[in-house]
């Protein structure tokens, strides 16, 4: 992966290695970032919570943050023209000699300081597979690390990397315990108020079973258990058909061997994989908070809308790398017969993957009942609404009702999407 | 002077990713009903070449007449026209593992169908006998509701002939049929082949990995080396010292019995 010299491989190759050069010292800054930014938050927290009687105020000035950045850019460049950088070793790179065996301490502190002069236009010679002005002085390059069969490295532990990997592992835990800043003790302090909660959800009240309870009302009905269990399974079964029906043919349009011959064909494999990723990425529940708003608060149509449209984005994603996945064997076999493309998805692809999609289709399902009885939290309906209302009346034994019925549901669901996904498989 | 049915006519082929010259320059012609052998070492470009000529590939440069038509230059519309008429078998057989037999044959015939009796898998009765006449053809009858992850390599391949059978074909491109074969039902299978060029005249277009195969079954051989033809000729022409140049010098003729 270096820039051979005099400007040999495709530009596409070249481009490669630009990005991959860049990739990696993005790394190594943002190592020496992270590093600063725990140092930092240490520093803080010793100032503000251990010697809270010290004068003066601990505050970053307003030429601070550009320093930071500076200062870690220049801890990069050091590390990478010293050879001790974690982005080259990431990408599998060194720097070696261009003459001779070893590189001398001062080539490497002439890379460093040639770097300042070369770096605006390094991409450029880089681009044009041609060593940047600092490699090319200092008379060094990025060369392809092949690691010595004559030598075995040693046990990662024992090297510097190790020791490295190990301090940011230690710093990692240390600034996130001060983060999170846990206090086990209240467990202990608070049990005997936990213990009358779990006593009266352990003798569960089941009057409300089947009967109305008279005194929870959804605009100005009654509800039994019953009856909003079997809704919030309903929402559930609506949400994952209409999404898995609404995420089969996007998903095709969004997998790379059925899509990526023409450039209108990637766009729209860009387009599709994007929608997936951006809406997969917002829970369920952000999205039953959107639609309570939207379509009205506390109804099941907020509900079925958000479970929706989370299930065509997950389902859609894990159906086009299904797509992806095939044997692209049958696919020829089409294509050579004289086969359009909607030929090809539907007599070489589909049949590859009907039965994974049955699969995921049914897991989603599995979510979609648990998703379901808890989006009521923030307006999406259901049996939810039922369970918050009793918690918030501190009506305990109602509570362990409605929780029980909750487990049985989900663990029956969960039985038999699990029976009918080994049956397929 | 009519032109010969198939005129390869300085055919290149480079490959984007690593800048590989899989064929430089190939220029040869076919007459109708030939039985072309292509050999060559692995990576000569025979598979290179046999895919281009229905554009599974798209060569680089050149021109590929059949029967008049420069196919190199067709839109993908028209191709997928000319496409029907190349029937194509291959080394991995290419079948849908899960379906039935008969639905793997059926999919040869997508080329002539319209695209919403396609789209619902809607084949004509007429389409379904000669789907199960083929295989009666092949020796599969019995085997035409079995799944095709049930069948042997050798099956698997005679329900490729069925399929490419489907398309009633003029010419047939067979990459590497037989590679994936034990010698004897290696020649059950070019046994097929030889039939469908004798009896239903359809050229054929193999490429064959041993030299014994190519003799007994084909008409004429071509040989690749590097992307350029290196011999062509009938296959009692290719003496020692020809086999020498297109395998190497270290090579040994390898009989298949
Ligand atoms: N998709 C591809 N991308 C890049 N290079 C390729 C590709 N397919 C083939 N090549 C290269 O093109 C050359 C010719 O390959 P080809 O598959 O045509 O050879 P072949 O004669 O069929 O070999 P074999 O007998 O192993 O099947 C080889 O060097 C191969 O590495
Ligand atoms: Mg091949």
């Amino acid at each position: 992966m270096s820039p051979t010299p005099g400007g040999a491989g495709a530009p596409r190759d070249r481009l490669k290695v630009l990005c991959r050069r860049a990739f990696s010292f993005l790394l190594d800054w943002m190592a020496w970032g992270y590093v600063a930014y725990c140092a930092m938050y240490l520093l803080n927290y010793y100032w503000y919570t251990v010697h809270v009687d010290w004068w003066g105020t601990l505050t970053l000035p307003s030429w601070g943050w550009p320093v930071v950045i500076l200062v870690t850019l220049e801890l990069a460049v050091w590390c990478r023209s010293l050879g001790r950088s974690l982005g080259q070793r990431a990408i599998g790179v060194a720097l070696r000699p261009v003459a001779g065996e070893r590189i001398r301490l001062g080539q490497r502190v002439l890379r460093g300081f040639l770097w300042h002069l070369s770096v605006l236009l390094a991409p450029v010679w880089i681009a044009r597979g041609e060593e940047p002005l600092h490699d090319r002085l200092a008379r060094v390059g990025l060369r392809t690390e092949t690691p010595d069969p004559e030598r075995p490295g040693r046990r990662a532990i024992l090297t510097q990397w190790g020791f490295f990997a190990l301090f940011l592992g230690a710093l990692t835990m240390c600034v996130g315990w001060l983060i999170i800043g846990i206090n086990l003790q209240v467990l202990i302090r608070r049990a005997p108020q936990a213990g009358r909660i779990w006593g009266e959800m352990l003798r569960p009240d089941f009057r409300y079973f089947t009967a109305p309870d008279p005194v929870f009302h959804l605009r100005a009905l009654s509800y039994s258990i019953l009856d909003l269990t079997v809704v919030t399974v309903f929402m559930a079964l609506v949400a994952t058909v209409l999404g898995g029906v609404m995420a089969f043919p996007l998903s095709f349009l969004g997998a790379r061997n059925v899509m990526g011959f023409s450039p209108a064909g990637w766009a729209t494999y860009g387009v599709i994989r994007g929608f997936f990723n951006v809406f997969r990425s917002i829970e369920t529940i952000i999205w039953a908070s959107i639609f309570a708003i939207w379509v009205g608060y506390g109804t099941v149509l907020a509900g079925i809308l958000a479970l929706t449209i989370h299930t065509i984005a997950a389902l859609g994603k894990l159906y086009s790398e299904q797509v992806e996945g095939v044997s692209p064997g049958p696919l020829e076999a089409v294509w050579a017969a004289g086969g359009s493309r909607i030929q090809v998805v539907r007599h070489a692809v589909i049949p590859q993957v009907l039965p994974s999609f049955w699969a995921f289709t049914l897991y989603r399902w599995d979510i979609n009942v648990r998703m379901a009885t808890v989006i009521a939290l923030v307006g999406g309906g259901g049996i939810g609404d039922m369970l918050f209302y009793y918690k918030n009346q501190g009506d305990w034994s109602k509570v362990g009702a409605v929780v029980m019925v909750i487990v049985a549901v989900v663990w029956a669901m969960d039985y038999i999407s699990g029976r009918l996904r080994e049956r397929i498989a | 002077m009519p032109t010969p049915y198939l005129v390869i006519d300085g055919l290149t082929k480079v490959y984007e990713r690593g800048q590989v010259h899989a064929l430089r320059g190939l220029s040869f012609s076919i007459e109708k009903g030939e039985f072309l052998v292509v050999i060559g070492l692995s990576g000569s470009g025979k598979s290179t070449l046999l895919r281009c000529i229905n554009r599974l590939i798209e060569p680089t440069e050149g021109k590929i007449w059949l029967d008049g038509t420069d196919v190199a230059r067709l839109s993908a519309k028209r191709m997928r026209r000319v496409r029907r008429r190349i029937g194509m078998i291959f080394q991995q057989f290419n079948l849908v593992d899960r379906a039935t037999t008969v639905r793997n044959v059926l999919t040869g015939r997508l080329g002539y169908m319209p695209g919403w009796r396609s789209l619902l898998g809607l084949f004509s009765s007429q389409d379904k006998r000669t789907a199960l006449a083929n295989l009666e053809r092949v020796g599969l009858r019995d085997k035409a509701y079995a799944r095709v992850d049930e069948l042997s390599g050798g099956q698997r391949q005679r329900v490729g002939i069925a399929r490419a059978l489907m398309q009633k074909p003029e010419i047939l491109l067979a990459d590497e049929p037989v590679s994936a074969l034990d010698p004897a039902t290696s020649h059950s299978i070019m046994q097929y082949l030889e039939q469908m060029n004798r009896q239903d005249g359809v050229t054929v277009i193999a490429s064959l990995h041993f030299l014994s195969l190519a003799r007994r079954y084909g008409t004429r051989i071509i040989a690749l080396k590097d992307g350029q033809l290196v011999f062509d000729g009938p296959p009692k022409t290719i003496d020692n010292a020809k086999f020498k140049e297109i395998y190497g010098e270290d090579a040994e003729e390898v009989e298949v019995r």
